[in-house]
């Protein structure tokens, strides 16, 4: 009778343990297929492949040679269904391309608190003057980076086909003349299967 | 446990040790100053079904772009990952973090030619890691 219970006990405490939440860490670089949706995956292919296209045009290569010239990042229309933080992939592109030591950046996101700090170091009277930062000193962007995101998802009863297209585009805002353009096309496919098989 | 039983886990273990485990190839200047290829493998089975049938690398201005070309020499399928490191001189990887996994699937008996771009005009020799 002891014996049993000591058995039963311990197959209980087995299953417990069995369905206890379990916490860990991944690679965040590892390829990850839950579902179709916009994941980590899509968006780390997007940006490798910009930036590689990007960086071996060419009239790029030529243009970054001698000088960094500086970019600014427009926002990346999404024309898919799905909600997707495009801003997130562009940050991936401009990190990269930061980096990669061809190119500067403006960073329009920030220029309202960049004039809030500019206008208090200016005009507070809290700062020394001889070392507050002149105002008008910023250098203009000459190009501007933009795109858009689309996709064509069509399923029946067993299949779901998820299409995407990123396209990138860097424009001259000098002359409005088109620089570079790249794609990134991607399919992923969803079969549902019985038991798995 | 029967000695069978004890024979199937170890087997088992040493299978799906072997799934996870990574290829590579690198390609470093020897003393003669030409380049070599260097393979190393924890994966036979991988290794085993896929070569590198070629590897070129150029200089795009002052960025490497290398292309490796994948050969699928098993009759079957072939879906795994496979990243760039990038090195500088100094033997330190160049955005560690950075490269990430990308996928193929590779036809049996077929090719596919694979490229990347260095992250910065640092990079002075790569890595292609290879994993199911």
């Amino acid at each position: 009778m002891v014996r049993l219970l000591t058995i039963v006990l311990v197959a209980a405490m087995t299953v417990l343990a069995g369905c206890a939440a379990k916490v860990d860490y991944g690679d965040a670089t590892a390829r990850e297929t839950v579902n179709t949706d916009f994941g980590s995956t899509d968006l780390q292919m997007i940006a490798a492949k910009m930036v590689d296209d990007m960086l071996v045009f060419p009239p790029i290569v030529q243009m970054t040679s001698q000088r960094r010239p500086v970019v600014f990042v427009d926002r990346i229309k999404n024309k898919t269904t799905e909600h997707i933080d495009t801003e997130s992939i562009t940050d991936t592109i401009q990190s990269k391309l930061l980096n990669s030591g061809k190119f500067r950046f403006v960073d329009m996101t920030v220029v309202d608190r960049v004039k809030e700090q500019l206008d208090y170091q200016a005009d507070s009277g809290l700062v020394d003057p001889t070392q507050a930062v002149l105002m008008g000193k910023q250098i203009g962007a000459e190009f501007m980076l933009y795109g858009n995101m689309s996709s064509i998802v069509k399923r029946d009863s067993s299949t779901k086909d998820v299409y995407y297209k990123f396209t990138l585009k860097l424009m001259n805002l000098q002359t409005g003349i088109l620089e570079w353009s790249g794609e990134k096309e991607i399919r992923k496919t969803r079969n549902n299967t019985f038991l798995g098989l | 446990m029967k000695p069978i039983h004890v024979l199937m886990a170890v087997l088992m273990a040493a299978v799906l040790a072997g799934c996870s485990a990574s290829n590579m190839a690198s390609r470093d200047k020897g003393e003669d100053g030409q380049y070599e290829t260097v393979l190393k493998s924890n994966n036979s089975l991988l290794y085993s079904r896929l070569q590198i049938a070629q590897l070129n690398e150029r200089q795009v201005g002052d960025l490497m772009q290398v292309q490796a070309t994948l050969e699928n020499a098993w009759k079957f399928e072939l879906d795994f990952q496979y990243k760039f490191k990038w090195f500088d001189a100094n033997g330190f990887e160049l955005a560690p973090e950075g490269q990430a996994w990308r996928q193929l699937i590779l036809p049996g008996r077929n090719q596919a030619n694979v490229q990347a771009v260095a992250p910065n005009p640092t990079a002075a020799r790569y890595e292609i890691w290879v994993r199911e």
